[in-house]
């Protein structure tokens, strides 16, 4: 990258010394061209590594370095453009771009997880999830649970391994625990000698100040207490640590940071030092995060496996249960019950061994457990009720989807009744107590295909449940967990849902749209653009999706789901799929949304995709700005409409966008070639629409737009008196004044739907805030009918929607069309919220609009 | 299953040959995967494999070598080439040289399934 920045050096110079007012009119034109068209390739490259992010494409790390590469050079040709068009006005977007790109590539080669970016004490709460690195298998996986699966956990904090490599480096262990394992390899010293060492010299080290500091502030609460558990990098991953390292439970909190120390001395057991030569780890260097929790006092816990291991091939999962603390049903020290159910949806019972239980593990009075007898009464008393174990049962299969692997999972029960998830983890199956499997291939063969190599690949994976189709919120609501969610489209209301669904399927949306996004997050499979999906797969049968084979079976394919269970990788752990996800974190998200907004500055943009939104934004404001574009652009071919609808419209064509303009520089609403405009003045100029008469306007309406300023609106005097159509045959970019609001539209039609976007934003009016937020709500809830992704901030609307299909721009333009004239004196009219409905209901309402809407 | 056909891969990125391994073993295939180019040459010398997928930079032995050595032993084997953006021109030369398709990295599992079971036509056509 260093020749990135000489070149970029060398640029700022350029800038520097080029005359601001020089740029002439052909030159700016194709800036601006160049401009958009970067703004474009730029897009594509982040919907690029959305798309990969959800396993269908098998790609490495030199992809990512070049796509990295790629995105820096056209958005630092972005910058140059915009700085051509606007006369170097925004020379610290270069300042920009390096803050951005820096821990990109810092990323990408590796260095940034130790870095002082990184906290050495996490709350469970905020944990970074793509980390594990940092927080270790163990925390990693609670993390998930309490964020993404929203499992009551009990609450806690992570000591990272960065604070592990500090405790390290400031009492000076680094080499002379290299030293003793140096000496332990070459037989000077036994395993017993080696661990000895090294476990006296960490619990005989200090804690530093800044770690101790955050402990003691997380744990200052009266009267509770901790289990401090091990949470090494690679536990409870691919290899198994399971027991070789140490729990603390029922820790008071001045005993806590001991307690640390003794968790930390426990990777240097005589166990744990033996399992590491053994798998030949012990040249790695092994690093340990610590969880602490707040202690649940439970009536009963214990463990659920996901798998039976008895019978590995049947579909059971197996639930282990006893009284008191859980420590005595993990270690295998009593005699628990056990129940055995079936995984399917009936999660019927099959099996109830009720033992006798005569002690349990509990707290001891002033830190620490210890076992007492059970009641003589009570011993053959079942631990668990059917209630509780359906929603652990619940829990486990939700857990066992999401990771994607057989799971182990602990949980507790307090004395409330209450239900606690207290870690998950994967199952080690050793390949020798699998059954020999039917070649899978030919057992999925067997069963009978609805869909075959249908839509495109929004997430990879496999998943199985009834069909449950949503077409309305009220249908939401009933959503069955475990399900298959089939949808017409991807609207972004379905958010709520998507974590409770075994797969989606939907006939509409893109692989980088929305809804896409979402599924990824909970790793739902999910094929997008499967045509005529609602009509062949009705609800409530039940089905088998393949989304890595775009196969749809008919009925529950078992073997199939057992295979990617047990065999397959899954593919969202491996570390390339978490450096792209890192990497996405830093480039995707949008934060600057509204203009007007104080930090939609250079300064304030955070990601790529914001520094992309501004540049677009400001390059397009530069070119809008009509009296100093006209006066700086003699001779340029602006166009004025000629229409019925008394709408100022110029139109500037980039190419393609008009045939025989009338008249010199007019052009009549048959002119126009430009595929968006033309929608959208389809639904301007539709019948009804543009009502002329004079609005009634009541008192309070009134004295709020006598005592408004037109000053007072946003952004009104640059360009008051001035709407500027700008397009292309497929493209257009509209910032319309009518009255006191600003419409801005921006939008493409493409043949290609990945190419096709429409961005609509709407802010202003002639009332007061409370009035003009009424309208911004009522343009929210139409706008979200039309599957627009709207986001609302006072009296500011902003709707996107993504990758539809020409046909399907072309009607949502035309509702905006409609919109746009609809709403243009609404803020008046709009007296309550309970006027929202009716107002909503006159739009759709096809008697008072002649037009009928044709998507509602 | 002895009539399933066998299938290497070799890319010195294991997350290829991690993923490209369970999706191509649940079309029916026997798949085994080297990272090491110089490994899967000692490899070539003792087993015949069907088809062989493999990358074209690798460190050690390069894979047009690779691929060459491979044709050379067994002339009956379907090679194909994946390979990154920036070596695609390399990549058409290898047509050459008897490689049977290559693929631009990164890919889509469906697109790699499809050149599988294309190549495996051609070989159960030849056999017939």
């Amino acid at each position: 990258m260093a020749y990135l920045l000489t070149s970029l050096k060398r640029l700022l110079e350029r800038i520097r010394r080029s005359k601001p007012e020089a740029a002439s009119f052909p030159g700016i034109f194709e800036q601006f061209q160049t401009l958009l068209q970067d703004h474009q390739q730029v897009m594509e490259l982040i919907a690029d590594l959305g798309e990969k992010s959800g396993g269908e494409y098998i790609f490495d790390r030199t992809y990512l370095i070049d796509t990295i590469k790629i995105m820096h050079t056209v958005l630092l040709r972005m910058v140059n453009s915009l700085n051509h068009i606007a006369s170097n006005r925004y020379l610290e977007l270069y300042t920009t771009l390096d803050r951005i790109f820096q821990p990109l590539e810092a990323e990408l080669r590796g260095r940034l997880l130790l870095s002082d970016e990184m906290a050495l004490v996490v709350d469970l709460q905020d944990l970074p999830l793509d980390h594990p690195e940092l927080t270790g298998g163990k925390a990693n996986a609670l993390g998930r649970v309490l964020q993404s699966l929203k499992l009551p956990a009990p609450p806690g904090f992570v000591i990272t391994t960065r604070a592990y490599r500090r405790f390290l480096e400031s009492n000076q262990l680094e080499e002379r625990i290299h030293a003793w394992l140096e000496s332990w390899a070459s037989g000077k010293l036994d395993i017993g000698q080696t661990s000895r060492q090294i476990q006296y010299s960490i619990l005989a080290g200090l804690v530093s100040r800044e770690v101790a500091g955050e402990i003691r502030r997380r744990t200052a609460k009266e009267g509770v207490y901790w289990a401090v558990r091990s949470s090494a990098y690679g536990e409870d991953g691919e290899l198994s640590f399971a027991g070789l390292h140490e729990t603390r439970l029922h820790v008071p909190p001045t005993k806590i940071i001991s307690a640390y120390k003794e968790v930390l001395a426990s990777l240097f057991s005589p166990g744990a030092l033996s399992y590491r030569q053994k798998m030949g780890l012990l040249g790695e260097e092994a690093a340990m995060a610590v969880l602490c929790q707040e202690t649940i006092v439970s009536r009963a816990a214990g463990v659920i496996q996901t798998l039976d291991l008895s019978c590995p091939g049947a579909n059971h999962l197996v639930i282990y249960s006893s009284f008191g603390w859980g420590r005595s049903v993990a270690e295998g020290r009593a005699t628990v019950d056990r129940f055995v159910l079936e995984k399917d949806h009936s999660n019927h019972i099959l099996v109830r061994e009720i033992a006798a239980k005569r002690f349990m593990v509990g707290p001891k009075p002033g830190g620490g457990e210890e076992e007492v007898p059970v009641p003589q009464e009570e011993q053959r008393h079942p631990s668990l009720s059917d209630e509780a174990i359906k929603t652990l049962v619940k829990w486990a299969l939700h857990l066992e989807r999401y990771f994607k692997r057989p799971q182990e999972i602990e949980w507790a029960q307090d004395e409330s009744g209450a239900l606690w998830l207290l870690q998950s983890r994967f199952m080690n199956i050793s390949k020798t107590a699998m059954p020999p499997q039917e070649d899978i291939a030919l057992v999925a063969s067997r069963y009978q295909v609805i869909l075959r190599d249908q839509g495109a690949v929004a997430h990879a994976g496999v998943g199985s449940g009834p069909v449950y189709q949503v077409d309305s919120e009220a249908k939401l609501s009933r959503f069955p967990e475990g399900a298959v969610l089939v949808i017409k489209y991807t609207a972004p209301w379905l958010t709520p849902v998507v974590p409770k669904a075994a797969a989606i399927i939907a006939e509409r949306g893109s692989a980088a749209g929305h809804l896409a996004t979402i599924a990824r997050e909970f790793r739902v499979p999910t094929l997008v653009g499967v045509e005529g999906a609602c009509e062949r797969l009705p609800a409530g049968i039940k089905i088998t999706v393949d989304t890595k084979q775009r196969m749809v079976y008919a009925g529950r394919v078992k073997e199939l789901l057992h295979y990617e269970l047990v065999k397959t990788p899954a593919f969202e752990e491996t570390h390339e799929f978490r450096q792209l996800r890192r990497l996405l974190k830093r480039i995707a998200p949008l934060h600057i949304i509204d203009p007007q907004a104080v930090d939609f500055t250079p300064q304030g943009c955070e990601s790529v995709h914001d520094v992309v939104r501004f540049i677009h934004e400001k390059a397009v404001n530069e070119v809008i700005d009509l009296p100093r574009l006209l006066k700086r652009f003699k001779g340029v071919k602006i166009f004025s409409l000629i229409s019925d609808v008394p709408l100022d419209l110029k139109i500037l064509d980039l190419g393609g966008g008009i045939t025989s303009p009338q008249k010199g520089d007019r052009v009549l609403p048959e002119g126009i070639q430009s595929l968006p405009l033309k929608a959208l003045w389809e639904g301007v100029s539709a019948p009804g629409v543009w009502s002329t008469e004079p609005v009634s306007v009541d008192f309070k309406g009134m004295m709020s737009s006598l005592t408004q300023t037109r000053a007072e609106t946003p952004g009104a005097s640059a360009y008051m008196g001035f709407n500027l159509a700008v397009i292309s045959e497929f493209y257009l970019n509209l910032h319309l004044r009518l009255g006191y609001h600003l419409n801005l539209v921006d939008a493409r039609m493409h043949p290609e739907p990945q190419h096709n976007h429409i961005y609509f934003r709407f802010v202003g009016g002639v009332t007061d805030m409370t009035r003009r937020s009424r309208r911004a709500q009522l343009l929210a809830n139409i706008l979200s009918k039309f599957h627009f992704k709207v986001d609302v901030k006072g009296d500011l609307v902003v709707a996107r929607v993504l990758h539809l299909p020409q046909e399907e721009m072309q009607a949502r333009l035309i509702v905006l069309g409609r919109l746009i004239g609809f709403t243009r004196q609404l803020d008046i009219q709009l007296k309550s919220d309970a006027d929202i409905p009716q107002f909503m209901e006159s739009f759709f309402q096809p008697d008072s609009q002649t037009r009928e809407t044709p998507l509602a | 299953m002895s009539t399933k056909l066998k299938i290497m891969v070799l890319d010195d990125e294991p997350i290829v040959c991690k993923r490209l391994q369970p999706a191509l073993e649940k079309l029916g295939y026997e798949v085994e995967t080297f990272t090491q180019s110089l490994e899967a040459l000692h490899e070539i010398q003792e087993k015949t494999y069907d088809i062989i997928i493999t990358d074209l930079k690798m460190k050690g032995i390069d894979g047009m070598r690779f691929l060459q050595e491979a044709k050379k032993q067994h002339p009956a084997t379907e090679v194909i080439v994946i390979t990154g953006f920036a070596t695609l021109e390399t990549a058409k030369e290898s047509f050459q040289k008897g490689v049977f398709d290559f693929i631009a990295k990164p890919f889509k599992l469906s697109e790699i399934q499809e050149v599988v079971t294309r190549a495996t036509a051609k070989i159960q056509g030849a056999k017939a």
